[in-house]
């Protein structure tokens, strides 16, 4: 008797826990798919925390087409068996649309679940170009893909007048992938790439590289991989007198780097994507979110608030909450002002025009690039 | 730069990476030498050097700077810190395993090689820690080539540390007693050598020159971290076995040989600096099968 009553006032709780969770027909649910869990719990908790500053701030402003914004999280877990299972309890709780994806291997399974079931999806941070291919149409990639930081690169290194590039890779998928990207686009262009090089990762000694680097007198290097062996690779050329310009790639934007090469990562050029503190139109959105977080936002911070601003314009341009009439107004979206630049799409849905930007070291600090 | 020059400036850039091999190396030689052990622990006492000297010379800095004085002292330190920690190794794990299966001794040195990593990563998460020296790039224009006053002190140094070792083996009392150890232990125990001191001083000697290394290692390159020592032990190895492992000429030849060889490799026409240790492998391979003793080896070397 006892038991029973005990199990019928849980159950009772439980229904009252579900209906305080149970948006009313008028809300507008947005799902936010994250790794709130496990190894880039960090990122990810990041991300929500600035998705929910920008459904508050749209809320006080009168939310959208007279709609509260409520949100609810499914843990992606950067696993995409974690993800495919929080992708599912989205579309099963019928979210109106979904910001989320960071690692791009979570995000890969659930791309085909959100475009089954014909939801919007707004992605802030995953970037891999797998992405693209297998997009099934309602996924709009609003970081800047690896395609983009080659643009950036090529343009860069057009701007100082570079003739003859020098690239280094460590032979994993990533820097290689953005290493044979820039070789192509650079010959491409009738330009010369007069050494393309392996390093192993870990290895100390970087003097037979840099020796055989000087003696095809580029006008500049550019360093693919992560900052660890980056910082050897600057240390180095530096010391051996090498005094034209070094560019390295986003994997190693890192403070650790200028830490580690010292003075020799003076003047080097770093690509990055747009973290809030290099971001001018991110001033207010940096204070909001220490006042309501007690920290500093993260590396994704300020796309993810991007990503649900989007969204909420693209449904108050659809009119209404009409999945698909969402999606065409996502696709038509014509330079949206965010914080972290301008988005427009290309026909792939990924951005049209980069966003990453160009830093440079000084005095022992990245610094943006003017 | 002429192809003269890149070859000259490889020579230069092969002679420096050679002694830190040569130092490294000649721990793995002493130690095989003296009681037949590969001690896979060696390169983790060079990055254990690097630690030790990147502590002391944090507290160091504050009173005699981070210049050649402050290197100089954690070096010290560090040698004497990890030639310690060396000796207690050797009697913690090794002395025990003495009398078992030489297969047993080499499990127990890959052991005391995961422990010291791991328990290192543990401490520094595994981050990467910055070695910051007050040591400027200035050095001399030989033509072309260029070396920097940095390049040329640590070259020097270890030569330095090389003939030292080299003199206290064949000109003293304890060095001769290590000699008169690797040949024949039971012997020297009936002519009244105190064995196990001899052999915890060899221990004490091959670490303390591995911190060393793994000191200058740390200013020179300006970074640390917990698996700095697992390629240059494998390469040190690789160098003692080029010079005949167990002789001491031997591991200083083969680690400047091993550098030589590596800097070279990479400037072989058509193919890249990723094939350098291919090619340096590829000769120790060939080595083995036309003279598995080594350069400066014994004819009767004993097989694992």
């Amino acid at each position: 008797m006892k038991k029973t009553l005990i199990l019928s006032s849980l159950g009772a709780l439980a229904g009252l826990l579900m209906l305080g969770n149970v948006a009313s027909s008028a809300d507008l649910k947005i799902g936010i798919m994250v790794p709130t869990t496990g190894s880039e719990a960090t990122y990810g908790k990041d991300m929500e925390n600035a998705i929910n500053l920008a459904a508050g701030e749209i809320n006080k402003a009168g939310g959208v087409l007279g709609m509260k914004i409520v949100t609810m999280t499914g843990d992606a877990a950067c696993d995409p068996q974690q993800a495919t299972a929080a992708a599912s309890k989205l579309v099963s709780a019928n979210v109106n649309g979904v910001v989320g994806g960071y690692c791009s291997g979570a995000t890969l399974p659930t791309m085909k679940i959100y475009g089954d079931a014909n939801i919007p999806l707004v992605i802030p941070a995953a970037n891999s170009t797998k992405l693209i291919g297998i997009n099934p149409g309602n996924a709009f990639q609003i970081n800047s893909t690896g395609f983009d930081q080659v643009k950036t690169a090529v343009s860069l290194f057009k701007a100082k007048g570079i003739n003859k590039l020098a690239i280094v890779h460590q032979g994993d998928g990533y820097s290689e992938d953005l290493a044979k990207l820039t070789r192509e686009k650079w010959t491409a262009m009738g330009k010369e790439v007069v050494a393309y090089e392996v390093v192993n990762k870990g290895e100390q000694d970087q003097s037979a590289l840099v020796t055989r680097i000087k003696s095809k007198a580029p006008d500049a290097v550019f360093w693919t991989a992560y900052y660890a062996d980056g910082a050897m690779v600057i240390k180095q050329l530096r010391q051996a007198g090498y005094r034209n310009l070094i560019a390295v790639g986003d994997g190693s934007n890192s403070p650790k780097l200028l830490k580690i090469a010292g003075k020799a990562a003076e003047g080097v050029y770093c690509f990055s994507n747009p973290t809030v503190e290099y971001l001018p139109a991110a001033k207010a959105f940096h204070a909001n979110y220490k006042a309501a977080y007690k920290q500093d936002p993260d590396a994704y911070a300020a796309l993810s608030y991007d990503g649900m601003k989007l969204l909420a314009d693209a449904i108050t341009r659809a009119g209404s909450t009409d999945k698909a009439a969402i999606i065409k107004a996502l696709a038509a979206t014509k330079d949206f002002t965010g914080i972290a630049g301008p988005i427009s799409f290309t026909d792939k849905n990924t951005l049209a025009r980069s966003n990453f930007v160009i830093l440079v070291a000084k005095d022992g600090k990245w610094i943006l690039n003017k | 730069m002429s192809i003269q020059d890149i070859l000259l400036q490889q020579l230069a850039n092969g002679l420096i990476l050679g002694s830190f091999y040569a130092l490294v190396a000649l721990g793995y030689t002493m130690v095989y030498g003296i009681i037949k052990l590969l001690n896979f622990a060696h390169g983790d006492l060079y990055m254990l050097g690097a630690f030790v000297g990147f502590i002391a010379l944090s507290f160091l800095s504050d009173y005699i700077g981070d210049g050649w004085a402050g290197i100089v002292c954690s070096m010290v330190l560090s040698m004497i810190a990890v030639g310690l920690l060396g000796v207690l190794i050797q009697r913690i794990a090794y002395v025990p395993m003495l009398s078992a299966p030489r297969l047993s001794i080499l499990i127990t040195a890959l052991a005391v090689s995961m422990v010291l990593y791991n328990g290192v990563m543990a401490f520094t998460d595994g981050q990467y820690l910055a070695f910051t020296t007050d040591l400027n790039y200035e050095g001399v224009q030989l033509g072309n080539v260029f070396v920097t006053n940095t390049q040329m002190v640590l070259v020097g140094s270890s030569l330095l540390l090389m003939i030292v070792l080299y003199l206290f083996v064949h000109k003293t009392l304890y060095g001769k007693a290590m000699r008169a150890i690797a040949i024949d232990q039971d012997a020297c125990r009936l002519m009244g050598i105190n064995v196990n001191k001899i052999i915890a001083l060899t221990f004490f000697i091959g670490s303390s020159l591995a911190a060393a290394a793994g000191v200058m290692a740390g200013t020179y390159y300006g970074s640390i971290h917990f698996f700095m020592g697992f390629i240059i032990g494998l390469k040190a190895f690789t160098a003692a076995v080029i010079g005949g492992i167990g002789s001491i000429p031997g591991a200083m030849l083969g680690g400047l040989l091993l550098g030589l060889l590596e800097a070279f490799g990479t400037q072989i026409p058509f193919i890249g600096t990723e094939w350098k240790d291919v090619f340096s492998f590829g000769i120790l391979i060939l080595l083995l099968v036309f003279k598995p003793t080594g350069i400066l080896g014994k004819t009767e070397i004993e097989r694992m």
